[in-house]
C-alpha cells in the first residue's frame, strides 16, 4: 500500500482539563511506514494526545492533521484505534463483537467473519469465538480488542499500551504482527511507558513528561547522538593495565571494564592502544545508551513522574 | 447508512436473544391473566369454605321464605326451632361450636335489617348474597301484600332507557354498539401499551446509550458512524424489539379469536356466548393508527431518553436526569385514566393535541370516536414537527454527551452543547 504525505501531523497542540495541563505546545509529526513509538511515564499526556488524533478531544489550541486533514469522519475510518481503556460489549460473543466492527467500517458480513475466524486462530482464541466476551481474561479480551482494531486492514493503527496487561507469550506474538504490519507498508504509532518495547520496535520515538515533549528524534540517530562515550573492553587472559591520558575513568563490570573517554577521543584511537599491549581482546564494544538511561538523563525517572524535573529544561 | 443497519441489527438481535425479552413478552398476558385469575378464586373460595348457616327467625312469618331463598343461594340453612333462645346459639358462636347466626324480628320483616351474629364480620362476597336473598324476600312479601304490587316492583327495578335508533334498523344499532365497545377495548388497550413502551424501551435506549459510554465502546464505533447515525441506529434497533413484542401480543389475540375460539366453541356449544368476544375486537384500521402513534410516541421519547443517556456518567446519575420525562409520560396517563372513568371533559381533548401527552391521550380519544377526524390528523401533523424538533436537539446533546467525561451539564451548559455541538 502505497501513502503519501505524513499521517499524523500535531502542530503546537495545547489540552487542559480544568487547571491540569494534559498536553503543552506539543508538535509531531509521523511519517507513513513507521514504526513511531509515544513514550512517557502514567499521566504526561499520551492518551490525551491520542485521544485529540482520534478525534474524541478536540485541542484547546494548536491543530491536528490526520492524512492531511482534520480527524473527521472519514479519514477516523482509516485508523485502526486500540484505546488504553478496553472498550467491549461486554455480552456480545466474541465473534459476533468482531463481525460487528469489521462490518461497522465497511467489511461485508461474511468477510469480516472470515477475517476475524483467521485473527481468533492466530490468537489462539478459535475455542472462544461462541462465549460471551465478559467470560474471558483481561488479557484474552485485550487481544478480542486488537482483532477489532486491525480487522478492516486500516492504513494506520494508533495502539494506545497495546502490551500492557499481556503475558510475555502474548507481547511477543503482538510484537511479531506490528513488525509484519509495517512490513507491509502499514504506519504504526504506540504509546507505552515500557522502554524496553520501544527500543525493540520504534524507528523514531518521541519522549513527553509532564505535558511536554521532551525529545522526538529517529531512534538510532538520537543513540548514536546521546552516546556517553564509554567503551567496553574484554579480554581473555590478564588485563593489561590500563593508564592512557584519554581514558578518564574505568569502571570493572564483571569480567569487563567499561572506559569513559575523554571528549573528542575517538574510540579507534583507543582500540589501537589496547592492540599495541599486545593482549587478546575478546570484546571491543561502544556502549550504547538505554533508552531508559536517555530519558532519565532528560526528563528524570520516567517510573515515577514526580521526580521529573521541568521538562523546559532539557534539551 | 450499511453501517447503520449493523448497528440496528446488533441492537435487534442482542436484546431479542436475553432471557429479559423472552420472560416480559410471555410474562405480561400471563401476569394479567394470573392476576385476574387469582383475585376471582380468593373471593370464591373463602366464601366456599364457610356455608353453614343458622337462621332465627323471630319475625314469625319470613323463616321459611328465607330459607329457601338462602338455599337456592346454595347455603346449607338449618331453621332454628321457634322459640329458640338468641342467648343459647351466642354461647354456641363463643364455644366455636357455630361461626355465624342470622335473626330476623320484626325490622326485618319491615324493614330489610337483619342481624349477623358472629364474632367477625362477613367476608364480602357472603354479606353480598346473604344481603340481596333477604331484601328481595322481604321486598316480595310487602309488594304482594299491596294492590298494584307488580308495578311498584318495576319502578323499584329503576325503570329503564329504551333506546330506540331513528334511521337505523336493529342489526345497525347492534353493529354500532358493538363498535362503541370494541373502541372503548382498542383504546384502553392501545393507551396501556403505549404508555408501558414508551416507558420501557425508552429506558433501553438510555441504558444502551449509557452503556456504550460508560464502557467506552462508543469512541471506537464513531470512527466508523456519526453520532446522529449511531443514534439513530440504537433507537430504531430497540424501537423493533418493542413493535416485535407488541406484534406478538397482538398475534397471540389474533390466534386466540381466529383460531382456539371457535374450535373450543364448536366442542363446547355451551360457550357460543363467548363468540361476541370478537365482534369487539379492534380492526386493521385501529391497530394502523396504534402503529403510528407508536412510532411517533416511541421515537419522541427515546430520543430525549438517548440525550439524557448521553449526559450522564452512570446509571444513578441518569436516574434522577430522567425524572422530568417519565412525569411527561405519566402525567398524561392519569389523565387517561380519568376520561376512562368517565371523567372527560371537552378541554382536554384540546390538551391531547399537546405533542407530549398526543400518544397516550390522543389515540384511546381516536378510537373511541370522541374526538374528530381532524384532530387527531393535527395532532399527528403537530407530533411529526416535535419528533423533527426533538431528534435535533437530542442528536446535539447526544454528540458531545458520548464523548464528555465530566459531570452532568447543568442546563446552561446543556444549551452551549446545543449550540456550539
Amino acid at each position: 500500500m502505497t501513502q503519501n504525505g505524513t499521517a499524523v501531523r500535531l502542530t503546537g497542540v495545547c489540552k487542559t482539563f480544568g487547571a491540569h495541563t494534559a498536553v503543552d505546545d506539543l508538535d509531531l509529526a509521523i511519517e507513513p511506514g513507521t514504526i513511531y513509538g509515544l513514550l512517557g511515564p502514567n499521566g504526561s499526556g499520551k492518551t490525551t494526545t491520542i485521544r485529540m488524533m482520534m478525534g474524541i478531544l478536540l485541542p484547546d489550541g494548536g491543530s491536528v492533521e490526520l492524512f492531511g486533514g482534520a480527524p473527521d469522519f472519514g479519514r477516523r475510518s482509516r485508523v485502526g484505534y486500540l484505546p488504553e481503556e478496553r472498550g467491549v460489549y461486554e455480552k456480545m460473543k466474541v465473534l459476533d463483537q468482531l463481525v460487528f466492527f469489521g462490518e461497522i467500517r465497511g467489511l461485508a458480513r461474511s468477510l469480516a467473519r472470515a477475517r476475524a475466524e483467521k485473527w481468533l486462530e492466530r490468537l489462539g482464541l478459535t475455542e472462544w469465538a461462541s462465549k460471551k466476551v465478559q467470560t474471558l481474561s483481561k488479557g484474552m479480551q485485550q487481544k478480542v480488542q486488537f482483532i477489532s482494531t486491525v480487522l478492516h486492514d486500516p492504513e494506520l493503527l494508533i495502539l494506545d499500551e497495546p502490551f500492557s496487561g499481556l503475558d510475555p507469550i502474548n507481547q511477543d506474538v503482538l510484537e511479531e504482527i506490528v513488525l509484519e504490519e509495517k512490513e507491509r507498508g502499514k504506519t504504526i504509532l504506540f504509546s507505552t511507558h515500557l522502554m524496553e518495547q520501544a527500543e525493540r520496535l520504534c524507528e523514531r520515538v518521541c519522549l513527553i513528561s509532564r505535558a511536554r515533549k521532551v525529545l522526538d528524534d529517529d531512534l538510532k540517530e538520537l543513540k548514536r547522538r546521546e552516546r556517553t562515550g564509554v567503551v567496553a573492553v574484554e579480554f581473555d587472559g590478564e588485563a593489561p593495565r590500563i593508564a592512557w591520558p584519554e581514558v578518564l575513568e574505568v569502571e570493572q563490570v564483571g569480567d569487563a571494564f567499561h572506559l569513559s573517554l575523554d571528549d573528542g577521543v575517538r574510540p579507534e584511537e583507543i582500540l589501537g592502544a589496547v592492540l599495541a599491549e599486545g593482549v587478546s581482546l575478546r570484546r571491543f564494544e561502544l556502549l550504547e545508551p538505554r533508552l531508559h538511561e536517555i530519558f532519565v538523563r532528560h526528563a528524570g525517572d520516567p517510573g515515577d513522574d514526580d521526580s521529573v524535573q521541568p521538562a523546559g529544561g532539557a534539551s | 447508512m450499511k453501517q447503520v443497519w449493523s448497528v440496528i441489527r446488533r441492537e435487534y438481535v442482542e436484546r431479542v436473544k436475553t432471557r429479559a425479552f423472552i420472560l416480559s413478552t410471555l410474562g405480561m398476558p400471563l401476569l394479567m391473566i394470573g392476576i385476574m385469575a387469582v383475585f376471582g378464586l380468593v373471593a370464591f373460595l373463602s366464601e366456599q369454605s364457610e356455608r353453614q348457616i343458622v337462621l332465627v327467625d323471630q319475625s314469625g312469618q319470613l323463616g321459611e321464605r328465607v330459607r329457601q331463598a338462602l338455599d337456592e343461594a346454595g347455603y346449607d340453612v338449618e331453621l332454628a326451632a321457634p322459640g329458640t333462645a338468641a342467648e343459647e346459639l351466642d354461647q354456641q358462636v363463643l364455644d366455636d361450636e357455630l361461626e355465624a347466626y342470622i335473626l330476623l324480628d320484626d325490622a326485618t320483616a319491615s324493614e330489610a335489617v337483619f342481624h349477623y351474629r358472629a364474632k367477625e364480620p362477613p367476608g364480602s362476597v357472603r354479606s353480598q348474597l346473604i344481603r340481596s336473598a333477604i331484601v328481595e324476600e322481604v321486598v316480595d312479601m310487602r309488594l304482594g301484600q299491596i294492590e298494584d304490587g307488580e308495578s311498584v316492583r318495576r319502578l323499584f327495578e329503576g325503570g329503564s332507557l329504551e333506546y330506540e335508533p331513528v334511521g337505523l334498523d336493529e342489526a345497525e344499532a347492534e353493529e354500532a354498539e358493538a363498535e362503541r365497545i370494541s373502541g372503548m377495548i382498542t383504546g384502553i388497550a392501545g393507551g396501556l401499551i403505549l404508555y408501558i413502551m414508551m416507558l420501557a424501551y425508552g429506558a433501553q435506549t438510555l441504558q444502551s446509550v449509557l452503556e456504550e459510554k460508560q464502557s467506552r465502546v462508543v469512541e471506537l464505533v464513531i470512527s466508523s458512524l456519526r453520532p446522529w447515525q449511531l443514534m439513530l441506529g440504537k433507537i430504531v434497533g430497540v424501537g423493533a424489539v418493542g413493535l416485535t413484542q407488541v406484534a406478538i401480543w397482538i398475534g397471540c389475540v389474533a390466534l386466540l379469536a381466529g383460531l382456539a375460539l371457535p374450535g373450543l366453541i364448536s366442542a363446547a356449544p355451551d360457550l357460543e356466548e363467548l363468540g361476541q368476544v370478537r365482534q369487539y375486537l379492534p380492526g386493521p384500521g385501529a391497530i394502523l393508527l396504534l402503529l403510528v402513534f407508536f412510532l411517533l410516541g416511541y421515537f419522541l421519547y427515546s430520543s430525549l431518553f438517548a440525550a439524557v443517556g448521553a449526559m450522564c456518567k452512570n446509571l444513578q446519575e441518569a436516574g434522577q436526569a430522567q425524572t422530568p420525562l417519565i412525569i411527561v409520560i405519566i402525567v398524561p396517563f392519569m389523565m387517561q385514566m380519568m376520561t376512562f372513568q368517565g371523567n372527560n371533559m371537552p378541554w382536554m381533548n384540546w390538551v391531547a393535541l399537546f405533542p407530549f401527552f398526543s400518544p397516550i391521550m390522543m389515540y384511546p380519544r381516536a378510537v373511541m370516536g370522541d374526538v374528530p377526524a381532524w384532530m387527531v390528523a393535527l395532532s399527528i401533523v403537530l407530533m411529526a414537527v416535535t419528533v423533527w424538533g426533538a431528534a435535533w436537539v437530542a442528536g446535539r446533546i447526544y454528540k458531545v454527551g458520548i464523548l464528555s467525561q465530566g459531570n452532568r451539564p447543568n442546563l446552561r451548559e446543556l444549551l452551549r452543547w446545543i449550540r456550539e455541538a
